[in-house]
């Protein structure tokens, strides 16, 4: 059956790509938003400080610049005396003295700076780290005149730009939770808003699950949402033309069944009577009597077989606690067979949920199999495996070819050794009937090769393990 | 006196072959060919166990199985072609002990009657009389009084309330009641043990929906109670 298979991405669960989308959105919308708040509130925050540093900079380069009317400017208490903006310092240069506020070194005026500002003759501006503070620099070359003996003299301001990194750090900080918390909110909205658009699709898997498991009058509840509704229509639909195919057919063979039922009795009840006085009848005729026999008995097991696939598509099916230990002991003691049966550790007692008549008719179909055409049942093994219970028929025949392996359990087909066989023997629905019983119980039948790597096939039915009584 | 056996079935020569192989174990076998015949035969003999079809002419085999439970409680045999739920529940639930599907191999019917026989026969085996709530059940007499007055039970009932009542209180799998009262070995079907429950509620409980007496453990039986 050819299947869509899409890309990598697409292989992964529905839900999960809906949340992943959602939290893709969130985190892209989150961060182009942060990005967005912080450059803005970076870049007006600094331009706000650097327009009041730069006015009062140019106010008390003013100041500065009148001072050096005075023959002697007495340039440390002018520095004191001038206002500090939030922790602003100067520094003064003339040609060969510099004159700073207080805790600063003439060092810590990047030179940089120095040289731009005496180049330019102008007003310059440098930000840079002093200590690992940032701070703000300004620089103007004045003009001395009047009474000054000066012709150098520069005026430095630092400002520092700390509170402005605080401020800004924790704005970062601010939106890097707020972005985190978006996106999570993502995710949940993501995982709520995938909830229900999946939920009709869990519905739509759970009526096709139970439609699987035999219920087929099971459908889609009504909805109004137009987009859902096309989807449950033709849903139902489905499951409704299904459901009449399968009864149909389901009734078609019971029907044809039922039909050979009666004849069959008249010839099984009219050959027991002539097995009542076998002494009466010559060799010949006890012969014939004896072929007559098998023959109505392997037509009551393909009747039975065709009845019991027409019940497996469509009846409900007996639902027990069955223990498979007991089950195979009671089939094997029904059937008169003495195959070895080993049951392995928790096997001892194992339960499954089902029907044990069926159960028996599919270890029956199992030793008939091995019967016919493997030379006789070797060894039966009853062993857990996970939360499942496995039977195991071995027989010692040619084995299954793995290219026939799955194709030995569907109806009317057999394998190479049953053809070898002659077209005579058997109709090829005792393993469907493995297979769909097995199914039916949730399980599954397949065949192998022997685990010893001796010839032979192994028939393995699995069985979903039930809860300990 | 032999056993006789009625045979209510249509098809002439099913009717004839199971005659002939009934007669091989010495019982004696009367045939009727349609739920009529055998009802207006019914008044004048009484068989020891009946077989009925249930696809029949006419009146089909439930209701032959009915009307036969308003006057008796014959042992009943019901063959069915069909042992899909419905049909068998359906058939016990009309008043039949037990069912045979067909092809039905003769051994495994006289196997099943005798099985029957036996049951009914078995009042022979002394019991002594017991009191369970407002029940007394006498099975020297077959006798079951609710409150003083007598049920009416059939014998395949009557064994099943004996069988719960030798072991009271405790909780008998299907299995161990489909072989004590119907001698089934392991694969008998649970569904006879769960119809005849049933209808012993509807006889023995004040209120069958609610049964106080003959309780369900739930995946592992019944049990009776005071």
């Amino acid at each position: 059956m050819p299947r869509y298979r899409g890309l990598p991405w697409r292989r992964l669960p529905l839900r999960a790509r809906v949340i992943g989308a959602f939290t893709l959105g969130a985190a892209v919308a989150a961060l182009v938003l942060v990005i967005i708040t912080y450059g803005l509130s970076r870049q007006s925050m600094l331009r706000q400080r650097e327009e009041s540093s730069e006015r009062q900079f140019f106010a008390n380069a003013r100041q500065v610049q009148s001072s050096l009317r005075a023959e002697d400017p007495d340039f440390t208490q002018l520095l004191e005396s001038l206002p500090s903006l939030s922790g602003s310092r100067s520094i003064i240069r003339t040609g060969d003295e510099t004159w700073t506020s207080l805790s600063l070194t003439p060092n810590d005026l990047p030179s940089e700076l120095v040289i731009a500002v005496v180049e330019a003759r102008d007003a310059r501006s440098l930000r840079y780290r002093l200590d690992d503070q940032p701070v703000l620099a300004f620089g103007l070359q004045l003009r001395p005149g009047g009474a000054s003996t000066l012709d150098e003299v520069a005026y430095f301001e630092l400002v520092p730009l700390v509170e402005v990194e605080n401020t800004l750090e924790s704005l970062a900080l601010i939106l890097l939770v707020g972005g985190a918390l978006t996106v999570l909110v993502g995710v949940g909205i993501g995982f709520w808003a995938s909830g229900g658009l999946l939920r009709p699709l869990t519905e739509i898997s759970y009526a096709a699950t139970s439609i699987a498991q035999g219920r087929f009058d099971t459908r889609l509840e009504e909805v109004r949402d137009p987009d859902l509704a096309a989807l449950v229509n033709s849903f139902n639909e489905m499951a409704a033309a299904m459901e009449n195919r399968i009864t149909r057919d389901a009734r078609f063979a019971s029907d044809v069944s039922h039909e050979l039922r009666s004849p069959l009795m008249t010839l099984r009840a009219s050959i027991d009577v002539m097995e009542h006085r076998r002494e009466e009848l010559s060799d010949r005729t006890k012969q014939a009597l004896d072929l007559l026999n098998d023959e109505v008995a392997r037509f009551e097991h393909l009747v039975q077989d065709l009845l019991d696939l027409s019940r497996s598509d469509s009846g409900p099916m007996e639902n027990d606690l069955v223990n498979i230990e007991e089950l195979v002991k009671a089939t094997l003691e029904l059937t008169e067979n003495d195959a070895s049966l080993e049951v392995i550790g928790t096997a001892r007692g194992a339960l499954v949920m089902g029907d044990k008549r069926r159960l028996a008719q599919v270890l029956d179909n199992l030793l008939r199999n091995a019967q016919k055409y493997g030379g006789g049942v070797t060894r039966i093994t009853v062993a857990p495996n996970g939360g499942k219970i496995e039977i195991a028929v071995e027989d010692s025949g040619p084995g299954v070819a793995p290219s026939e392996r799955s194709l030995v359990f569907e109806r009317f087909t057999r394998g190479a050794a049953a053809r070898k066989r002659g077209a005579g023997d058997g109709a090829g629905l005792g393993l469907a009937l493995v297979d769909e019983h097995a199914r039916r119980h949730g399980g599954s039948a397949r065949v192998e090769g022997k685990s010893d790597g001796e010839p032979g096939a192994r028939f393995v039915i699995t069985l979903p393990r039930a809860g300990r009584r | 006196m032999s056993i006789r056996i009625l045979t209510i079935e249509d098809d002439q020569r099913i009717r004839t072959a199971v005659r002939f192989a009934l007669e091989d174990e010495g019982w004696s076998v009367l045939e009727a060919e349609t739920g009529e015949q055998a009802l207006e035969y019914f008044n004048s003999t009484i068989p020891d166990v009946v077989l009925v079809d249930i696809g029949l002419p006419g009146i089909d085999g439930f209701e032959v199985c009915r009307a036969l439970r308003r006057s008796s409680d014959v042992p009943i045999i019901m063959v069915t072609a069909r042992d899909g739920t419905s049909d068998v529940v359906a058939g016990l639930e009309a008043g039949a002990d037990d069912y045979v599907t067909k092809p039905i191999a003769p051994k495994e019917l006289s196997a099943r009657i005798r099985a029957l026989l036996r049951r009914v026969r078995s009042e022979d085996k002394a019991a002594a009389p017991r009191s369970i709530g407002d029940l007394d059940i006498i099975p020297d007499e077959g006798v079951v009084r609710k409150s003083g007055d007598e049920i009416h039970l059939t014998k395949t009932e009557f064994h099943l309330l004996c069988e719960l009542s030798d072991h009271l209180g405790k909780v008998l799998s299907r299995e161990h009641l489909l072989e004590q009262v119907w001698g089934y070995d392991y694969f008998g079907d649970g569904r006879l043990v769960d119809v005849h429950v049933r209808r012993l509620r509807t006889k023995i409980e004040t209120d069958p929906a609610r049964p106080r007496h003959v309780v369900t453990v739930r995946g592992m039986g019944y049990k009776l109670q005071p």
